[in-house]
């Protein structure tokens, strides 16, 4: 007879309760702006028609698109090579990925203030320097995540012979990358694509010391935080809404990938 | 001039000799396959010819046109891959089609070409779906239908059939060999499957330790092997042990019973240890048919092979296998049975070296 796994459930339940008991907490603040006796959705609407919310969200959502673009077109061709050519030099360029992990953000912030605040490289000098220095910023620390699912991708594929058939057949590096790498790894770039999204939405050391007062959503949220608590807790769950769009999205498009792959295995 | 010429290929990787004094010149249309064992060079010369390796020495020409530093999408070869390679996010159209797209044809030239294809590998009407939808022998079909859509030079397939079962790969090498037929490409063939090889090439390049050991067709290869590696590798061959009784008519004698060979026993001497093979189809029972050898030998053994019986015989020191075909009426013998064997003394084939005596391969 099948015994109940009783040890397995109570790590189960223990495990809901300490994620979830702060979430629903900050749902439920977020619901009470009205009074202590009645929920209200007024906090979320307070945000959603705020015109701070609306310009940071949105500059963080263009700057997540642009490091996005940035990522891919970094990571998709350097993982390719590595894979094709260099697969010897895999646990360097992985290890290079996992560096943002290893430096602390703060670290990588003075970094680039150092570098690029002086001649020859004064890019904090213009706002078009800044975003784009914001972006580089954005794009090192999303690097292990992109990395990750791109390099994931490539090993579920037989990207050598892939790309032989395709050169036998009188097709170019372009061809090759754009028209049979890429598309077959479209689950793997879409992963890297929203967990960048997710990265970049909440971000706050690179946003609040390169940017000039508050213009991403990450710094907006802190703020938030000290001056309108209901209101921050309203953008927390939002927050975490998207986070989780973005995961259900990603678990979506990957449904049933496997199967797909054709040839011997 | 050949229609595609290699001359004294030469591949390294390191130090280490993939491919070495690689010489062979292939007609237009001939089908020719390279056979040998794991490692022997024979993927690592296909690779050359398609331009995925840069031979270390040499030249390859194709059309007299040297190719040897050509890149591989610029080569016109067609390759088709033991994985299939079949391009996932494709339909079977798409994939057929997509040498024709990168050739820059018009969408009208496309379509037809592939259904053309599709027409030849007996798969009209599932241009639409994909890779995944499709058996592992569809899938190859696929890519045989790729491979020959951009009408190619030279056709190359590397193991094409191996990662099929059985009755798929006997029906598809057939099918290859009409399609190739069909259409006259000049095709090399890549396995390390003897029956594979020996049932669809006009020749077979027998390959070991990087160098060619024989060029031939398919019967020379299998009668008349020119090394003992051949005569070892392909079809299964007894090695039996024996001396020189009399050089000059062929004597020999096993385990004391005098046998003679027709090959020219030039350069042994009488009293010379040697290895003689013998192909188990040509031994018989002594009875059913009269040769000019006979031996003595014991029943070791019988295993039954479905229309062949292999049955295993004992002569003093030497043991090893004769072949009956198999009928409903055959009167096998008993396990420990005297019996007496024939063969003919053309069926007696003595290799140059003596260290794989007592075997059967």
């Amino acid at each position: 007879m099948k015994r109940f796994p009783i040890f397995g459930w109570l790590i189960i339940v223990l495990g809901i309760l300490y994620f979830f008991t702060p979430l629903v907490g900050t749902l439920e603040w977020s619901l009470r702006i009205v009074s202590r006796d009645s929920f209200s959705l007024n906090a979320y609407t307070n945000v959603l028609m705020s015109e701070r919310f609306q310009r940071t969200f949105g500059f963080s959502f263009i700057a997540a698109l642009a490091t996005i673009v940035v990522s891919v077109l970094l990571v998709a061709p350097t993982a390719y090579w590595v894979h094709l050519k260099l697969p010897r030099l895999r646990p360097w360029v992985e290890f290079v990925t996992l560096l943002t992990f290893v430096v602390p953000a703060i670290v990588l912030v003075f970094g680039i203030v150092r570098v690029y605040s002086r001649p020859p490289f004064s890019l904090m000098e213009t706002e078009w320097g800044t975003n784009f220095l914001v972006i580089m910023g954005y794009t090192a620390l999303s690097l292990p995540y992109t990395y990750r699912a791109v390099d994931t991708g490539l090993r579920a594929i037989d990207v050598r012979t892939l790309t032989e058939a395709a050169q036998s057949l009188g097709a170019g590096w372009g061809t090759i990358i754009f028209r049979v790498i890429f598309p077959n790894l479209r689950v793997a770039l879409l992963s890297g694509a929203f967990l960048t999204f997710a990265v970049v939405m909440g971000e706050f050391t690179i946003s609040n010391f390169i940017l000039p007062g508050i213009v991403s959503f990450g710094p907006y949220m802190v703020n938030l935080n000290q001056t309108r608590p209901y209101e921050a807790a309203a953008v927390a769950i939002i927050s975490f809404g998207l986070t989780w769009t973005s995961i259900g999205v990603i678990q979506l498009l990957g449904r049933g990938a496997p199967g797909q792959l054709a040839g011997t295995r | 001039m050949s229609f595609l010429e290699l001359t004294n290929v030469r591949k390294l990787f390191g130090q280490v000799a993939a491919v070495e004094n690689f010489n062979l010149h292939v007609e237009r249309g001939e089908f020719v396959s390279f056979l040998g064992p794991s490692g022997c060079g024979k993927t690592t010369t296909l690779r050359m010819i398609a331009g995925f390796e840069l031979p270390t020495d040499g030249t390859i020409r194709v059309n007299n046109k040297d190719i040897t530093f050509q890149p591989p999408q610029k080569r016109d070869t067609g390759m088709v891959f033991q994985s299939y390679a079949l391009f996932p996010n494709m339909t079977v159209a798409d994939n057929v089609g997509f040498g024709l797209m990168i050739a820059k044809k018009s969408k009208a030239e496309i379509k037809q070409r592939v259904d053309e294809m599709l027409g030849i590998i007996k798969m009209f009407g599932l241009g639409n779906r994909y890779p995944y939808q499709l058996s592992g022998g569809q899938q190859q079909r696929v890519a045989l239908a790729r491979a020959l859509a951009i009408r190619p030079q030279v056709l190359l397939l590397d193991e094409p059939l191996s990662a099929l079962d059985a009755k798929i790969r006997i029906s598809l090498r057939a099918e290859i060999r009409a399609i190739q037929r069909q259409l006259g490409i000049t095709t090399i063939y890549v396995t390390h499957d003897q029956e594979e090889a020996l049932s669809l090439s006009d020749r077979v390049v027998v390959m070991n330790n990087a160098k060619i050991e024989q060029v031939g067709t398919p019967f020379e290869i299998y009668n008349f092997p020119q090394t003992e590696f051949t005569a070892q590798f392909v079809g299964t061959l007894n090695t039996l042990q024996a001396q020189v009784r009399d050089a000059a008519r062929g004597a020999l004698v096993v385990d004391g019973q005098e046998i003679s060979t027709a090959q020219k026993l030039d350069g042994f001497n009488a009293g010379d240890a040697v290895t003689i093979s013998l192909r188990p189809e040509r031994v018989a029972f002594y009875g059913e048919l009269q040769k000019s050898n006979v031996l003595n030998v014991t029943i070791q053994n019988i295993t039954f092979l479905g229309s062949i019986v292999r049955i295993q015989v004992r002569s003093g020191e030497n043991i090893f296998y004769m072949d009956e075909f198999n009928n409903p009426f055959l009167a096998l013998p008993k396990i420990g049975d005297q019996q007496q064997i024939t063969f003919s003394r053309e069926a007696v084939l003595v290799l140059k070296s003596g260290d794989a005596r007592g075997k059967t391969f």
